[in-house]
């Protein structure tokens, strides 16, 4: 297969812990200049491939390609041109958010000397750079490590659960920030559970669930093959409106709300919303509301069902799991 | 080198730095005042009186270093190992790996700074221990004309250099262990453990004692067949063979070789998380 054009690819990759797979052959392939949003159930294997990718942890089998070369144990300079945020940030509490940066700038290649301030103005922490990081909030210690991981002017970025912790305002200006770094020919790679927040953010997304990715591509692509109509109408007309719209679709694809509320979901595609309107007026029915479209949260669920790693399914503490 | 300094910055804000450093002078200032005071009292008993050799010069130059080895040693583990430890627990070596850096070069050039630290340290240490000595032989009215007695002065920088080269070894086996363990309290935890668990085998183990990292450290500077003074570091009052100072110090730096080695290759294989 070829990773031309792929800022990051993996293939086959494997990692064990134990006995216990935590990735189970990955295939990733992430374009460059795009923004990939990487989701996955607690446990799936998100944080396990964003080790792999700055080689905290290497893999049992398999292979990274990194901006277009091979990335293995001894290929380190290629995180050269890497930024990362795995994880929590991790930060000296007892030196300032500035000395924090000069301390990470001395590792890893070189950093220009005015790019420290830039990025305490582009994340908001200029007028606190000189407090203690111990001193920070949760919000503020995020905002320093997605500094950190732009110190480099990295051409690839890979960040953890980058909204963790931020504020509204946080979140809107991480997103622009990302945007604008992806619309300047830099890849951004976000693990994130904010589903809501990746489908704002991410050109492109990767769902991996048990370790394996089991879908991948564009996401307003994949929401569309996955798309569903929503329409209102009255109690009454149930029935008559589930024998119109059996025209368009198959019976099994038209479903009452569970609530009981009028609500019918139609399975089709979203750009033909306008058909199950106008199959509804055909047969005298008038719907009071049509919502079109499927949001990252249906599909995530309905692909990661079924996976045993952690994720939705179960009580929500019940099943172990848990970051890796 | 850029590792290095940044290091060395680290270390000069870190509270620990300070209060490492604080204690040891405490005690020492602590123990070489309430010696003297107690030496000079009228009714003191003869081997009272012998404790004003802590404050008799030139021979307390020795005796002031050999505190330092001995508790310094023990506080040299756990600065060593702190600061390790703190690598892993804070998760700034994994931010440092995550940049592309070198897990060896990183700890090789963060250890020459607790080196360097410790050299500083040493020395501070030295300094204040002369000055309260000479408050003590005030106290105790005792000459303190040996302090300028030039032999001993000019022996002064080679026992400096060999009691620093002793506590970087104390140092670096702190460092090792917090790296095995990659955790500061785990690592300080056993860095404790190791130093008094060594003097504990000196009952099991009284032929090969001398051979082990702290026992050698101490011996670096002390003169043959005299036991120095350790500090409650030192042998515990077992009666055990030291090694000569010059084979001492060959094994000091093995054991400091050793520890900077098993850092290193450690962390080199280690997978990094959390």
């Amino acid at each position: 297969m070829t990773t031309d054009g792929l800022a990051l690819a993996t293939r086959g990759l494997v990692k064990r812990y134990g006995t216990r797979p935590a990735l189970a052959g990955l295939d990733l392939s992430v374009p460059s200049g795009v923004v990939y949003g990487f989701l996955g159930p607690n446990g799936a294997g998100k944080t396990t491939t964003m080790r792999l990718l700055t080689g905290l942890i290497h893999p049992d089998a398999g292979s990274i390609e990194v901006l277009g070369r091979p990335f293995g144990r001894t290929d380190r300079h290629r995180l050269f041109e890497v930024g990362a945020l795995i994880e929590s940030p991790s930060f000296y509490p007892y030196l300032s958010g500035r000395e924090n940066l000069r301390a990470l700038a001395a590792t890893g290649a070189r950093v220009a000397a005015t790019r420290i301030e830039e990025l305490l103005e582009l994340v908001g922490l200029r007028e606190r750079a000189k407090d203690k990081v111990q001193t920070y909030s949760l919000g503020m210690k995020q905002r320093l490590g997605i500094a950190a991981a732009l110190l480099s002017d990295p051409r690839l970025l890979l960040l953890d659960e980058p909204a963790n912790g931020l504020d509204p305002a946080g979140i809107v200006a991480m997103r622009e920030t990302l945007r604008h770094l992806a619309s300047a020919g830099k890849t951004v790679f976000v693990s994130s559970h904010v589903l809501g927040e990746v489908q704002q953010l991410a050109d492109v997304i990767g769902i991996i669930a048990s370790g394996r990715l089991v879908r991948e591509g564009p996401i307003e692509h994949l929401l569309e093959g996955e798309g569903e109509v929503r329409v209102r109408v009255p109690a009454d007309d149930l029935d008559a409106a589930r024998a119109a719209l059996a025209a368009l679709v198959s019976d099994g694809d038209v479903a009452p709300s569970g609530a009981d509320d009028g609500w019918l979901t139609v399975r089709i595609e979203t750009n033909r919303a306008a058909e199950v309107n106008r199959a509804l007026v055909q047969a005298g029915i008038y719907a009071s509301g049509l919502e079109a479209g499927s949001d990252l949260e249906s599909l995530f669920l309905e692909l990661t069902r079924g996976d045993g790693s952690g994720g939705h399914e179960g009580t929500f503490f019940g099943v172990a799991g848990g970051s890796r | 080198m850029r590792i290095f300094v940044v290091t060395l910055r680290k270390l000069v804000r870190r509270p620990a730095s300070f209060v490492t450093l604080g204690i040891l002078i405490g005690l020492l200032a602590l123990i070489l005042i309430a010696v003297a005071a107690t030496a000079s009292q009228p009714d003191a008993g003869p081997g009272q009186r012998q404790g004003l050799l802590l404050v008799t010069f030139p021979g307390a130059y020795t005796v002031i270093l050999s505190f330092i080895l001995g508790l310094g040693g023990l506080f040299a583990v756990i600065y060593g190992a702190a600061v390790a430890g703190s690598e892993w627990s804070w998760g700034t070596l994994k931010s440092a790996v995550a940049r592309g850096e070198s897990r060896s070069r990183y700890q090789l050039a963060s250890f020459a700074a607790i080196a360097l630290m410790i050299g500083v340290g040493m020395v501070i240490a030295f300094g204040a221990g002369i000055a309260v000595a000479i408050v003590g032989a005030n106290i105790a009215v005792v000459s303190t004309a040996g302090l300028s007695d030039s032999e001993t002065l000019g022996t002064l920088p080679e026992l400096l250099g060999r009691g620093w080269l002793a506590i970087v070894e104390e140092g670096a086996l702190g460092f090792a262990i917090a790296t095995l363990a990659r955790s500061q309290l785990a690592g300080i935890g056993a860095g404790i453990a190791f130093f008094f668990g060594e003097q504990f085998a000196s009952i099991f183990l009284p032929d090969v004692i001398k051979y082990l990292p702290f026992n050698a450290a101490n011996a670096v500077v002390a003169t043959p067949g005299e036991g120095g003074f350790s500090g409650g570091g030192g042998d515990g009052g077992a009666v055990i063979a030291s090694l000569e100072p010059n084979e001492a110090l060959l094994v000091v730096v093995a054991w400091l070789v050793g520890a900077l080695i098993v850092s290193t290759l450690f962390t080199e294989r280690a997978e990094i998380s959390g």
